[in-house]
């Protein structure tokens, strides 16, 4: 599975896995009807083989399918890569299937024939969630790019400005002059685009320096 | 009639069986007579023996076993020629193998019984679990579509509800209702068919005693649900000639029915009353529930597919029933029950013969 990292868009998307046509249609009809993005599949293969869209989204999956059930499928999603979040929809669901489901992480674990807004709900909260993934590993790989671009004189330096250390203790400990300690300390502040020390701190520990 | 001679011939074939073992039977005794005490000609009543243990059963084969001794011992005081010590001690041989041959008889016979009742509760469990496996599969296959029809109804409201309306949306999603309602009614036509392709596999059996069988794997779901039960079976009746498996099924889901019925209402007025009695040549069946009962006019609605009261239902059990029923010839239908709650009641045909009475 690749991401296509050219059409990023906060446009949401969700996915639609069902082996049962009619359900598939009426599902992506409903869900056309309040204005969402979405892709059906037949089976968990193909929606696994396709190139996942690079924007927010949430998977709408059958339990019972032939060949792969969606909960095996469910269960081997992180493995893939695939993190989008989870909404299980099944015809005959008794309560330990729905409580294992919730368990591996499912957003909401519906029976058919559910109610529309039951689904919606589930849908938007997938959504929701997986935007707030989203925006939290764009801001880690941000951060990363960013302290890659340090040289490794300014990332040796800014290692030990973080532990509390004065320039001329960090100065002794590298054997450079106390002024090459500034200008590096200097250019690593301007390209981590910390205004503070401590916003460098609460950076470097973001890192997990 | 087919049936008629269906369910003579086996009685022809006995009898013919019984001839044969009592013409044995006087064969071995004139030979014992006639020959002289040196031939133990009695011991061949061991063959005698043999034979009716494929004809007789239990007490009838130990009468059997007495009677040729009583023979043996009649054929030896009859007997005049050769030594009589001799023929004693051949007395006393073939009396003891006609002993040993009984009981050994007697030993497998019980074997046999015990084997053959194993198997047919393993067949019957088998049955039970066909018929679970059935109702899944049914009941997926006809949420599919169901399932189906209810999202696009919601879709088709949210279009018709959009400003301006997408009238063209709204007949599409119509459509494809439509399209999945005829679906969901080919699955049932489909099981009807499959209960009506295969003909009932008729047979005699004793009424009661079927219905105690299902009764007895349904006391369980009873207890649990505090439900007292009575039966007033008609100790009278003649045999019924249907298929018994299918029989049993439709009883197991009036059962079941009757049971779900009453979940609502408070335990100490749960109570179920099965009768059995026989009017014109037909055994009927009647369950009676002391439930919330039926409201006035539904009555015809019953038994057509799809047609149910209960939440977790999809109304094909009385529907698969009344297939059944009306492919052994019967009945059913579904009156109010003075009492409170409802009557089911089936009617099937009784073994010809005994109905002309």
């Amino acid at each position: 599975m690749t991401t296509n990292p050219a059409a990023a868009t906060d446009n949401p998307i969700v996915y639609i896995v069902d082996d049962d046509r009619s359900v598939r249609a009426a599902l992506e009809d409903l869900l056309a009807s309040v204005g969402l993005r979405v892709l059906a599949f037949g089976s968990a293969k193909d929606f696994a083989a396709h190139n996942m869209e690079d924007a927010p989204g949430c998977l709408v999956l059958d339990v019972r399918m032939p060949g792969q059930s969606g909960m095996d499928f469910h269960r081997q999603m992180t493995d893939m890569g695939i993190e989008v979040p989870v909404v299980f929809i099944t015809g005959h669901g008794d309560i330990a299937m729905g409580v294992e489901a919730m368990k591996n992480g499912a957003i909401e674990f519906l029976t058919k024939p559910f109610r529309d807004q039951n689904l919606l709900d589930a849908i938007h909260n997938g959504i929701e969630k997986d935007r707030q993934r989203r925006k939290i590993a764009a801001d880690a790989a941000a951060l990363q790019a960013r302290w890659a671009s340090l040289t490794a004189g300014e990332q040796d330096v800014t290692r030990l400005v973080v532990q509390g250390l004065l320039n001329k203790q960090i100065a002794a400990r590298l054997n450079i002059s106390e002024i090459t300690v500034k200008v590096r300390r200097g250019h690593a502040m301007r390209k981590i685009q910390a205004s503070s020390l401590a916003e460098l701190v609460r950076i470097a520990e973001k890192l997990e320096m | 009639m087919p049936a008629d001679r269906m369910h003579t011939s086996p009685r022809i074939h006995r009898f013919l069986q019984v001839l044969v073992i009592a013409v044995v039977m006087a064969a071995v005794f004139v030979a014992d007579t006639i020959t002289g005490y040196e031939i133990a000609a009695a011991v061949f009543y061991t063959i005698v023996i043999l034979m009716a243990s494929r004809v007789l059963i239990g007490r009838s084969l130990i009468v059997l076993g007495a009677v040729c001794i009583g023979l043996t011992v009649l054929s030896f005081t009859f007997t005049s020629s050769g030594h009589y010590r001799e023929g004693l001690i051949n007395t006393a041989i073939s009396i003891a193998a006609i002993v040993v041959t009984t009981y050994l008889v007697l030993n497998m016979e019980a074997a046999r019984t015990a084997a053959h009742a194993a198997q047919t509760r393993l067949l019957r469990i088998a049955r039970v679990k066909s018929l679970e496996g059935l109702t899944t599969s049914i009941a997926h296959e006809v949420n599919q579509p169901l399932a189906a029809i209810v999202t696009s109804g919601n879709a088709c409201q949210r279009w018709l509800a959009q400003d301006p309306p997408n009238l063209d949306k709204a007949r599409q999603a119509v459509e494809r209702m439509l399209s999945d309602a005829g679906r969901a009614s080919n699955v049932i036509a489909r099981i009807r068919s499959l209960t009506k392709g295969e003909p009932p596999h008729k047979s005699e059996f004793e009424f009661n005693k079927a219905v105690v069988e299902v009764v007895a794997l349904s006391q369980a779901e009873m207890e649990r649900s505090n439900i007292r039960l009575t039966t007033e079976f008609d100790p009278d009746l003649p045999p019924a000639f249907a298929d018994r498996v299918q029989i049993q099924q439709v009883i197991g889901n009036l059962v079941l029915n009757a049971i779900e019925a009453m979940v609502n209402i408070p335990t100490a007025a749960r109570s179920i009353r099965i009768t059995s009695d026989i009017k014109d040549g037909s055994i009927s069946l009647s369950v009676f529930d002391s439930g919330v009962g039926l409201p006035a006019g539904v009555y015809e609605h019953l038994f057509e597919a799809f047609w149910t009261t209960k939440e977790e239902g999809i109304g094909v059990g009385l529907s698969i029933s009344r297939a059944i029923i009306e492919a052994n010839g019967g009945q059913i239908w579904a009156e109010s029950n003075s009492g409170g709650g409802a009557v089911f009641r089936f009617s099937i045909p009784a073994t010809l013969e005994e109905s002309g009475q």
